[in-house]
């Protein structure tokens, strides 16, 4: 008996990865080789017709290209202002650290309705204020531009505190002696930092780099409240900030073809696992050994 | 292995026999949204049938709708009788078989209750799909201020004379806009262009045979190009209904008319606060008739005392029971009996100038013909109301807006 007990004690993990990992991956790719509505279930099968449809699709390159536009604006100063953060803090107490964190712990849906005031046309506060240097109103929601700013905006407030901390963690495990043999070298503060820092916190580097990758492409929570119009996941009038996840929720649950949703969910994950193996890659060449 | 199944199978049982031992009475629930008014009205139908238990489940909105969906797509966890808005209704068209056939029970003898086009909304073919609960009968509500402004008569009578149709109601706005540089003729092109539409008797889809003909058919034509127009010209305040900034352009007075259907007068009361008493009055909609909202019981086929839904969901939408819910909660009835009642049309509303809402609405539910909605329709009509969105951003033209439209519903439909 004791021969299974490891076993045992393990299955609970693998049953529950089971149930709510693989089942819903498996049977994703299932429906997704069927012409399914999500109300009237199973239209029989069509082999990859919706991978090929979805293929075909601008609505669907256009989401694409929303993503990616929105993930660069997004995590590139992220992730620099975090650094940056990360390096002031490390003369600092917990109690900045704590202030730090505060954004990343404020429910999204709170996040975007507060930001959705701030970016009103009419009535937001940041047109007010750009009104008084004499910028004209700004619609943030219909201009694409102004619009990707306004979702990178929200994912930036949210996330840069957490990687600081993240960084900062990182930072305090360097060795000193590296630090102090650099300085007798007579390495200046930058070069320091750029020579010893940076190699130092790579792998936290990396796990940010993927970490945010991943996020971006399932980017769905600000920019679908970003939309004041409604909740259809359109992403506005010319679907100018509409996301992949977005178009995703859109296609499965306003116009209920599951089938469809589901082809785009695989297409989802392949782009998760090739946007994270390109920002390693990259984060990778960038800080070198 | 068989023989345990057969053991749970017969447990089943049991345990099932037993529970329904002990208690005989049959439990219908009825799953509502928002303000149904129904509390008091399931304490006496359980008075009047001591076998039935009617308990209320009441959510928001999207969240029952939603909810709904996903219990017809699961086969299970759908309340007995559930109210659908009509928006959803073609959606579940689509998928009638997951619905109880009301003729089933009878339910063709209802249909003189209501309305006609009330009751068409609710039918598919030979199947009856839901038993109207209330409607949304569409008047237009102006701000005196701003009507003012323009020197455009504030009287509700004369105001309305002035646009017996949208094309005046269009030239209206034409000559409120050379008056009044600081604000806008109405809220959104959206709002006019649904208005048009539901005054037709095709829209995006022909009655026949439900074939798409958003392309061709000139009702839909004409209502975009009017309203885009209206749009194009910045005559709209480009405000999404329901919205918090359209919210604060009611209150701030951002726009002087807007398309209401009946129950839109609370929320233009929340939205203007007490300061906005008097200042929001009430007359007839170019094209005199109009609908917007209103909703349904209907009967999911998973539920498993289908007959005894259907008796209580006739009991609900009854015209007695519809007029007890118009004097204790305003529900507008959708049933001509009622909503022709003295007490209905006698109704007025001090907020709004002591306007005569109640025969103002019922002569406009009076009016409105059937309206036919594909069983797709809600796949196309956000669509064409993007379209109208773009032209008011100012990224397209009316023109260049709706060639988009009409490919992406092609697209669509596929």
């Amino acid at each position: 008996m004791s021969r299974y007990t490891p076993y045992l004690l393990v299955a609970p993990f693998f049953l529950v990865f089971g149930a709510f990992g693989v089942f819903p991956l498996l049977y994703t790719a299932w429906v997704s080789t069927h012409h399914w509505h999500l109300i009237a279930g199973d239209g029989g099968f069509t082999g990859l017709t919706n991978y090929r449809d979805l293929l075909a699709d601008p609505l669907f390159y256009n989401a694409l290209g929303n993503t990616l536009s929105i993930f660069l604006l997004a995590t590139i100063p992220q992730l620099a202002l975090a650094l940056g953060i990360a390096s002031l803090l490390r003369r600092r107490g917990a109690a900045w650290q704590v202030l730090v964190l505060v954004p990343n712990v404020v429910p999204v849906v709170a996040v975007a309705l507060v930001f959705g005031q701030l970016l009103g046309r009419d009535y937001g506060m940041v047109n007010f204020l750009l009104g008084r240097v004499g910028v004209g109103p700004v619609a943030w929601q219909a201009d694409t531009w102004a619009a990707h700013l306004g979702v990178a905006t929200m994912v930036m407030w949210r996330w840069t505190g957490y990687t600081a901390l993240l960084y900062l963690a990182a930072m305090r495990a360097v060795p000193r002696e590296l630090y102090e043999a650099a300085e007798l070298d007579g390495a200046g503060g930058w070069q320091r930092f750029r020579a010893v820092t940076l190699p130092g916190i790579r792998p936290t580097l990396l796990f940010t780099a993927i970490a945010s990758a991943i996020g971006g492409v399932q980017l769905f929570t600000e920019p679908q409240l970003f939309d004041g119009s409604g909740l259809a996941g359109a992403g506005g009038s010319d679907r100018q900030f509409q996301t992949v996840a977005m178009y995703l929720y859109e296609v499965g649950f306003s116009r209920f073809n599951a089938g469809y949703a589901a082809a785009m969910t695989w297409l989802l994950f392949l782009l998760c696992a090739t946007f994270a193996i390109t920002a390693t890659t990259i984060a990778r060449r960038i800080v070198r050994r | 292995m068989r023989r345990v199944w057969a053991l749970i199978a017969v447990l089943v049982v049991l345990v099932g026999g037993c529970s329904a031992n002990a208690d005989q009475r049959v439990r219908i629930t009825v799953a509502t949204f928002g303000e149904f008014g129904y509390e008091p009205l399931f304490a006496e139908y359980e008075r009047l049938n001591p076998g039935v238990d009617l308990v209320g489940r009441v959510t928001d909105f999207d969240s029952h709708h939603k909810g709904l969906i996903t219990a017809l797509a699961a086969g299970r966890g759908a309340a007995d009788v559930v109210a659908v808005e009509e928006q959803y209704l073609p959606a579940l068209r689509r998928s009638r078989d997951k619905l109880v056939d009301l003729s089933r029970f009878g339910a063709r003898d209802l249909r003189g209750q209501w309305s006609a086009w009330k009751w068409e909304q609710g039918v598919v073919g030979d199947a009856v799909l839901g038993l109207g609960t209330d409607m949304g009968g569409l008047a237009m509500c102006y701000r005196r201020d701003l009507i003012e402004r323009a020197g455009l008569p504030t009287d509700r009578d004369a105001l309305a004379a002035l646009w017996p149709t949208w094309q005046a109601y269009a030239e209206v706005a034409d000559r409120f806009s050379a008056r009044v540089p600081d604000a806008r003729f109405t809220d959104s092109a959206g709002t006019v262009y649904t208005a048009m539409l539901n005054q037709a008797g095709e829209n995006y889809f022909r009655t026949a045979d439900d074939a798409f003909i958003g392309d061709t058919n000139p009702a839909v034509a004409t209502a975009f190009e009017l309203a885009g127009a209206i749009g194009a010209k910045h005559q709209t305040a480009a405000l999404t209904t329901f919205t918090q900034p359209w919210n604060v352009g009611i209150n701030q007075g951002a726009f002087a008319t807007m398309t209401c259907p009946a129950w839109m007068l609370a929320q233009i009361k929340q939205a203007g606060g007490p300061g906005g008493a008097g200042v929001w009055d009430v007359t007839t909609v170019p094209g005199r008739a109009g609908n917007w909202g209103g909703s349904y019981l209907v009967v999911p086929a998973q539920g498993a005392h289908t007959e005894a839904a259907y008796a209580a969901a006739k009991w609900l939408t009854a015209p007695a029971q519809q007029k007890r819910l118009f004097e204790s909660d305003n529900i507008l009835p959708s049933q001509p009996e009622v909503y022709r009642d003295p007490a209905v049309l006698a109704h007025t509303d001090p907020y709004f100038r002591d306007a005569p809402i109640g025969r103002i609405f019922a002569a406009s539910s009076d009016a409105v013909r059937p309206n036919h909605r594909g069983v797709r329709d809600a796949d196309v009509r956000p669509v064409f109301g993007r379209a109208l969105g773009r032209v008011e951003d100012g990224k397209q033209t009316v023109e260049q807006a709706w060639r988009q439209a009409v490919d992406e519903a092609r697209t669509v439909l596929r």
